[in-house]
């Protein structure tokens, strides 16, 4: 029975805890992206992600030619908690196509 | 409680709050309680290069500044600060407060209904 | 859960407060609760701008709502009383945004 608990995706978390130790994608609110390995999660989406890479899209508008500059900003962060009521959603690992 | 009792365990050690209003302040984790709500110690604000729209400088001091408004060097008005749990986005982690099997361990504890 | 970072320690002393649409208010803390909700006594604003020095606007005793809080500084006097307010040229605090 426990194997079988250990495996069942009945809920959504249950998606999450299986991508446990594994680089996940995370989508936040105000345009930012996080790819790193999870963890720690709790019920609220609470995260722990280790070898964190973050990108932050800013759009600015050309003083001139009022053209829309796409910039992308990206750092990485070796731990880092991330408060779950930024999260809009979780992906599982990526596999390669 | 995972989170809580994480951060619990983490106080005195040096980390870095990053706030939903782009400010991020560094400290020493003096306390945390079950909101999350963080208290910090020798703080201050950090500045990184790489985040040319992150502020710079601290809203309680202002020591100097350089009138084109580009450097505004923050002083030490403002040594210790409570930040609200429900404004922070993220919490830089120094390494050696991290030890990935425990945090496993309690993550499944917790799924498991803790 | 008394161990947490409660505000008992900065009662009667003066604090500034980041709220959450980027004001910073200075005043004397008089009372607090679970909540963050919080009493200031003798309080003021600073607005801060690029254009001219930091403007003080006289509050009062105030209450400000938890949830409109970011972040509660204790304030030392003594560097900032040596502030020149009128000399400080800075852009305002952005918002939080949820």
């Amino acid at each position: 029975m426990a194997t079988e608990e250990e495996s069942a995706v009945k809920e959504p978390l249950d998606l999450i805890r299986l991508s446990l130790d594994e680089r996940i994608y995370v989508k936040l609110r105000s345009d930012r992206e996080l790819r790193g390995k999870l963890h720690a999660y709790d019920q609220h989406l609470n995260m722990i992600l280790g070898d964190v890479e973050e990108v932050v899209t800013t759009v600015e508008i050309d003083d001139e030619t009022y053209e829309e500059i796409v910039r992308t900003t990206k750092r990485t962060v070796p731990f880092l908690f991330v408060r779950g009521d930024g999260v809009i959603l979780v992906s599982p690992p990526l596999r390669t196509a | 409680m995972l989170f809580f009792s994480y951060f619990k365990d983490l106080v005195g050690r040096e980390v870095t709050v990053e706030l939903k209003n782009d400010l991020a302040i560094r400290g020493i984790l003096h306390s945390v309680d079950q909101y999350l709500n963080i208290k910090l110690e020798n703080t201050r604000v950090v500045d990184q290069d790489k985040y040319p729209h992150m502020i710079t400088i601290s809203i309680f001091d202002w020591e100097s500044v350089d009138t084109s408004f580009k450097i505004l060097q923050f002083g030490l008005s403002v040594r210790n600060c409570f930040i609200r749990g429900s404004v922070v986005r993220y919490v830089q982690l120094p390494p050696e407060g991290v030890d990935i099997e425990l945090l496993h361990d309690a993550t499944r504890r917790e799924a498991r209904g803790g | 859960m008394s161990a947490g970072p409660g505000l008992e320690s900065l009662v009667d002393q003066t604090i500034s407060v980041i709220t959450n649409d980027g004001r910073n208010i200075v005043g004397i803390l008089k009372g607090f609760d679970q909540a963050t909700n919080i009493i200031l006594d003798e309080s003021h604003e600073r607005v801060f701008s690029t254009k001219e020095g930091v403007q003080r606007l006289v509050l009062g005793l105030y209450i400000i709502r938890g949830d409109n809080i970011s972040v509660v500084g204790e304030l030392d006097e003594d560097p900032d009383s040596r502030l020149d307010l009128s000399k400080l040229r800075a852009h305002p605090l952005k918002p939080v945004i949820h």
